[in-house]
């Protein structure tokens, strides 16, 4: 609504001006305008209604008395029960990177502060999200490994050119945590790992991992696939707890070394499911 | 030292298209508790919210202004439907009874007392029926009773359920059969005049929490607890997409204007307290229909989305969620104007 001071229109009678009441149409506008005369002088009141077409059951819809708790509302909202809220935003997009960055403060913390830094490629993500996880993994484990092992002075990582991923990053087990099973011969803790490990070792020697694996793959597509080379003692496919979905790995356990063997010298590179498979002993073997 | 780029020679640049549109939602505050359902009338002039404390209220939507409640209910309201010229409103309660209302006076017109809670109701897109279905208990079995708003004889059919509980529950398109979603992930169609299923698929691994028809009920989308939604063509029941994401999902909702499905969810209520507001994952979430990603979020509850619509026009959108406020929202204009380029 819009008022304006009105002094030039003294020509005529203002008792017949403030009778008139001009009402135009300005596209889905009513434009309503007439005199008032106030202590203050004639003022031109002009009132715009914008006009929106509803049905007619909605109009009725609109007049209908409250009831219930709301009945001593009154006309109108009532603030105790309709309030506007903070701004929120929507943000459209086809990449979805953008989406999570903005959520996930774990992320946020990884890129902003450089606090983390991945186990395998020594990028500022968090280990579990490493792009190259699947391939440099398995590589820097069994430096790892290696390096318990050997004497530190050839720990730059200069072995691990054969597996076809270059130069990797390798530490010394100084300092570090090395779990039992990898304890070698490297200190006097050693002997403790290696009670325990006994059993278990033989075990895992004809275990073997299978990495990039498919979605779909269930727990009997690979018995049946691994079957062929041997019995199998268990088939382990690692899902995702609450999803359930899988996480594209697996481990077999064959009962003999032989036939862990043979499974990995045919399946691995082998395609399966649009995927290439990627076949490799679970653990690297300890030579004691 | 960083690993040598995987390059993909496949993968081009992807197009980013990037909208940013901010809304003021409305927050209605009438429930005490989590809100269970909502739902728009047929003009979307009205929008009705039923929550875990007893009152079924009813909303303009433009406004939020509270129009009324309706009080009778002893026991959480898990369910409510309007029919199409917004004059009657059916609602379940945990109390054991379906109540059909006045959707003006918000007066009982009619009770249906059973023997366990109702966890979903319908109308018929007629109106001339309805239907409710219980829960099962010890020694009760679930069931789907259908009942004639015209009369006042009992039962037009009460069909015994196999298996699981029907978890949620609508009328198919011509009102030709009935179609459930159960505890154990199937969904089913039932032919309420031979009282028996008549069709079945199983794709959920949870319970189904919601089903929704698309604006022209050729297409059905469900939620489930196991994080995903699937979009079913709704006479054969066959799967066209699926929608992952990495949290329980109570509801989803398809617009009726553009190729956009809207899910809410989040962690469990009974969880929440042992996380952050963030972590707990409680935003809605934009899927592109055809695509089946995901284009965009929308935060603002303080815990699980329970029920999502929008409204008939596609022009806004509504979540109520276990924080027992019910959000409304208007898209901005940009929003329309959004399209993926390919």
């Amino acid at each position: 609504m819009t008022m304006t001071y009105d002094s030039t229109e003294n020509g005529s009678s203002w008792a017949d001006r403030m009778e008139k009441e001009e009402v135009t149409f300005d596209g889905n506008k009513k434009i309503v305008t007439h005199h008032e005369l106030t202590e203050d002088g004639m003022f031109k009141i002009t009132k715009i209604y914008e006009i929106k077409r509803i049905p007619k059951s909605v109009a009725l819809r609109r007049e209908w008395g409250k009831f219930g708790d709301a009945s001593s509302d009154g006309k109108g909202v009532n603030p105790s029960t309709t309030q506007v809220a903070e701004d929120v935003d929507l943000t459209l997009t086809t990449n979805t990177e953008t989406l999570e960055q903005d959520d996930d403060p774990l992320k946020k913390l990884g890129s902003q502060h450089k606090m983390v830094s991945c186990r395998y490629c020594k990028g500022d993500h968090w280990s579990s999200k490493c792009p190259y996880k699947d391939t440099l993994g398995a590589t820097t484990m069994l430096e790892e490994a290696n390096n318990s092992q050997a004497p530190p002075d050839n720990s730059n990582g200069a072995q691990s050119g054969g597996s076809g991923v270059g130069n990797l990053p390798t530490r010394s087990s100084g300092g570090k945590y090395v779990p039992p099973s990898l304890r070698g011969s490297d200190g006097a803790g050693g002997k403790k790992g290696e009670l325990m490990s006994h059993s278990r070792n033989d075990d895992e020697q004809a275990a073997v991992r299978v990495t990039n694996l498919s979605e779909d793959a269930r727990e009997s597509d690979l018995r049946e696939l691994f079957g062929r080379f041997g019995p199998i003692q268990r088939v382990f496919l690692a899902k995702d707890r609450k999803t359930q979905q899988s996480k594209g790995f697996a481990f077999i356990h064959f009962s003999s070394k032989e036939d862990a063997q043979s499974a990995i010298t045919n399946l691995n590179g082998f395609g399966y499911d649009h995927l290439i498979l990627k076949v490799e002993w679970a653990k690297p073997s300890n030579p004691r | 030292m960083t690993p040598p780029r995987l390059s993909n020679p496949l993968s081009t640049p992807p197009i980013i298209n990037f909208h940013v549109l901010t809304m003021r939602p409305l927050m209605l505050h009438g429930h005490e508790r989590a809100i269970t359902q909502i739902r728009y009338n047929y003009d979307g002039d009205l929008l009705f919210s039923v929550a875990k404390d007893h009152k079924p209220t009813v909303w303009y939507s433009d406004n939020g202004e509270r129009l009324g409640t309706y009080n009778g209910h002893n026991g959480a309201v898990w369910c409510i439907d309007v029919n199409l010229d917004s004059t009657l409103v059916l609602t379940g309660a945990a109390d054991d009874t379906a109540k059909l209302w006045d959707c003006e006076k918000g007066v009982a017109i009619q009770t249906w007392n059973t023997s366990s809670a109702i966890r979903s109701c319908g109308f018929s897109h007629l109106g001339n029926l309805l239907m409710f279905s219980t829960e099962d208990r010890k020694d009760v079995d679930c069931e789907i009773f259908v009942y004639d708003t015209r009369s006042n004889e009992g039962a037009v059919s009460r069909i015994k359920v196999e298996g699981e509980r029907v978890s949620s529950g609508l009328w198919g398109p011509f009102d030709e059969f009935i179609i459930t979603g159960h505890a154990d992930g199937k969904v089913r169609h039932y032919d309420y005049r031979n009282n028996k299923c008549i069709k079945q698929q199983h794709m959920h691994r949870g319970t189904v929490t919601d089903l929704q028809l698309s604006q022209d009920k050729t297409m059905i989308i469900t939620s489930s607890k196991d994080c995903n939604a699937m979009l079913y063509d709704v006479d054969e029941l066959s799967l066209i997409k699926t929608f992952r994401t990495d949290r329980p999902v109570n509801s989803a909702a398809i617009s009726p204007i553009k190729d956009h499905v809207v899910l809410g969810g989040g962690q469990e209520a009974m969880e929440v307290t042992t996380t952050t507001t963030k972590s707990g994952k409680f935003e809605a979430k934009f899927f592109h229909l055809i695509h089946a990603e995901e284009i965009g979020r929308v935060k603002g509850h303080f815990g699980p989305i329970n029920s999502l619509k929008f409204h008939p026009n596609g022009k806004s959108y509504s979540s109520g969620g276990e924080d027992g406020y019910v959000r409304v929202h208007n898209f901005d204009p940009s929003y329309f104007e959004f399209e993926i380029e390919f």
